[in-house]
């Protein structure tokens, strides 16, 4: 059973096979292996033409894959923290989202950006933070959080393939986590846009992103024994976003909750609450929609605070049990 | 004592069903004299600034502009201090007291319960499958007990209301006429029945028989009283005033009652206490000579009656049926009963 940093690794090894235009850069993603492990033994094996390491310097690293991926090549970026993304923005969101558009549909920008996000590791506020939602308001960025190594693989290969750049935020918790299913061998890809329903129940429908799937996983488990079906839905892609099944979802069940990381005020979740509510599968809701997200404060240091700072199984379970007792 | 009186969706063409609300010219508190333009409707076919019907205060704008409002619902909500309204005022512009403060009809021995005062707008929580459920089953939410977190109602709470005796009996003669494959349209969902009949009768006496014979199917209608509507013609146009229960009155103080609310509803006023709750409509036709009229049943009323001419001695009885909530047989027994009763 491989991890998630293994099995992205293999997917970008693939790719390394599969397109010699292909290549990896960031800060000690070569003879280090990367800060998290991820790129490994690809410096070895593929040498330092195609695995580069980088000066310290975001804006440098993100604003040479946009111009390497302008002249026919496909980076794959690496930022250490997905914080750091703040030194590179105007290259991520005003160059590499835009110039596609801007340019009439001329020219293509193939680029990958993949960073480690989130809390859990005592890293402290400027090394914890969920970004998905800056990057799901960018149009023109297409936005991927995987919550496995099976989608990571398959989702990474179908980023790598898209011709315009691509945000892809792995979770640090999940790095040496291995997956409920294992890895498919071979190349397949997963669609970008394409959510998945992780299970299916009858009494309540979670919507998660990215660390919280897993959470919320052990919560459908332990409901499960005594008689709560949840339906759990991983978007997978959060932008585009694919609603069709939540909606469906909801429209059975007349229960939803969702569940992210980040903060609650702006966050990404919100979106989703938001179509559904427009749609014509409100009229199906038996409860309040029940929101689960990070507090609006940085991400403390102290790791009790770090850790109340941001949904856990006991909540989520809580939570959930609440929200189907309650609403009959 | 003030009343709140309903300002509602004017129904301004025969083919009328709604109306949208332009904008409003008043505001929540909002001093108004009768004839102040209060909003402005769009139809199909003409657009049309509403009036005051008095003089009063605006307590609530019920509807949003933009809102699709069907005819007789509610757009706003006034606070009046005049006790009697006039209806219909046409275009006729013979200066009507029409809404000035007049006695209310002599009391009557016993007690006509006044309405209670109409609150339309008043907010019910209920989760948003309860209230698609309630609409489709016609269970009032102002009705249904709420169990849920801060007194919300509830899917348990609305599977577990009362449904509405009539409305379930509607849905079942639905469900056949559908299984036949019939559609259901207006056209086809109303009959009438006709009886000569030889006696002689005043409105009072009519009004008190018919109330009686409905009164022993209450399966028939949508409410816990027998609110009889007779229809009042005069030159400012047709008065509906209900007399609610008139069977369990005194028949003198009836006819007492129905003479000045007669005598009112001629002058162009009814009192407010007597515009609603109707469960059934009477037409005399005789004042016209005619025999018969195609009567047509009001919203949410199962049966209406007319009262026609045939000769100095013999008057024509007509009873129309709502399909969906009877059916032949029920139209038969009750003009049957109705009849023997005169």
């Amino acid at each position: 059973m491989l991890t998630m940093a293994e099995a992205v690794r293999e997917a970008m090894s693939i790719a390394f096979d599969e397109r010699p235009e292909v290549f990896l850069l960031g800060e000690d993603v070569g003879i280090y292996g990367g800060a998290f492990g991820v790129s490994g033994d690809m410096y070895h094996r593929y040498g330092a033409e195609r695995v580069l390491d980088t000066p310290i310097a975001e804006l440098g690293i993100v604003g040479a894959a946009v111009g390497a991926a302008l002249s026919g090549m496909r980076p794959i970026v690496e930022i250490q923290f997905s914080d750091f993304t703040a030194q590179a923005m105007d290259q991520i969101a005003n160059q590499a989202a835009k110039i596609h558009f801007m340019l009439g549909g001329a020219l293509h920008v193939p680029m990958v950006l993949r960073t480690p996000q989130g809390s859990g590791t005592g890293a402290a506020a400027q090394h914890s933070q969920n970004l998905e939602p800056w990057f799901a308001s960018v149009p023109g960025l297409k936005v991927v959080v995987p919550s496995n190594p099976a989608d990571a693989k398959g989702l990474l290969l179908a980023a790598i393939d898209d011709p315009n750049p691509v945000i892809f935020l792995e979770h640090k918790l999940l790095y040496k986590i291995p997956g409920r299913d294992p890895v498919p061998e071979g190349a397949t890809r997963i669609p970008l846009g394409v959510s998945k329903v992780v299970r299916e129940g009858k009494d309540l429908t979670i919507v998660a992103t990215g660390i919280m799937v897993n959470k919320s996983w052990e919560v459908c488990e332990k409901l499960a024994a005594e008689g709560i079906s949840i339906t759990l839905i991983d978007p997978r892609t959060i932008s585009p976003l694919d609603m069709n099944p939540v909606f469906e979802s909801v429209e059975k069940t007349g229960r939803l909750m969702v569940v992210q990381e980040g903060p609650a005020q702006a966050g990404f979740i919100n979106e989703v609450i938001a179509q559904l509510a427009g749609s014509s599968s409100f009229g199906s809701l038996i409860a309040p929609i029940k929101r689960l997200a990070g507090m609006n404060i940085p991400i403390p240091y102290a790791p009790q605070l770090e850790k109340a700072a941001v949904p856990q199984v006991d909540d989520i379970e809580a939570a959930a049990r609440e929200i189907v007792k309650n609403w009959r | 004592m003030s009343f709140k009186y309903p300002v509602v969706m004017p129904k301004m063409s025969m083919t009328m069903e709604t109306g949208e609300l332009i904008n409003f010219h008043v505001a929540v508190g909002d001093q108004v004299k009768s004839g102040d333009v209060l909003f402005e409707v769009m139809t199909d076919k003409i657009d049309m600034e509403v009036e005051a019907p008095a003089d009063g205060v605006i307590e609530a704008l019920v509807a949003n502009p933009g809102d699709v409002v069907e005819i007789g619902k509610p757009v706003l909500i006034m606070l009046t201090e005049t006790e009697v309204m006039a209806f219909d005022f046409g275009t006729d512009n013979e200066p009507v007291a029409a809404v000035e403060v007049v006695a209310a009809p002599a009391p009557v021995a016993a007690p006509i319960v006044p309405t209670a005062p109409i609150i339309l707008n008043e907010s019910v929580k209920a989760v948003p499958k309860a209230r698609v459920e309630a609409a489709n089953r016609g269970i009032d939410l102002r009705t249904v007990r709420a169990t849920g977190p801060d007194r919300t109602i509830t899917m348990e709470d609305v599977n577990g209301a009362q449904l509405d005796p009539a409305i379930a009996k509607r849905q079942a003669a639905n469900k056949a006429l559908i299984a036949k494959g019939i559609e259901m349209t207006r056209s086809i969902a109303q009959a009438s029945f006709t009886r000569s009949v030889n006696a002689n009768f005043d409105h009072a006496t009519f009004i008190a028989a018919w109330a009686k014979v409905l009164r022993n199917r209450p399966d028939l209608a949508a409410h816990q009283h027998v609110g009889v509507a007779l229809i009042i013609e005069s030159k400012y146009g047709s008065a509906l005033p209900v007399f609610r229960d008139p069977d369990q009155l005194n028949i003198a103080d009836l006819a007492a009652l129905v003479a000045s609310t007669t005598d009112a509803a001629k002058n162009g006023k009814v009192p407010v206490a007597m515009l609603s709750g109707a469960t059934t409509t009477v037409f005399d036709l005789t004042t016209y000579s005619m025999s018969s009229a195609t009567p047509l049943l009001f919203p949410n009323q199962v049966t209406s009656v007319t009262i026609g001419y045939e000769s100095a001695t013999t008057k024509i009885v007509s009873l129309t049926i709502d399909l969906n909530f009877c059916d032949f047989y029920d139209g038969a027994l009750l003009l049957d009963a109705l009849v023997a009763s005169l």
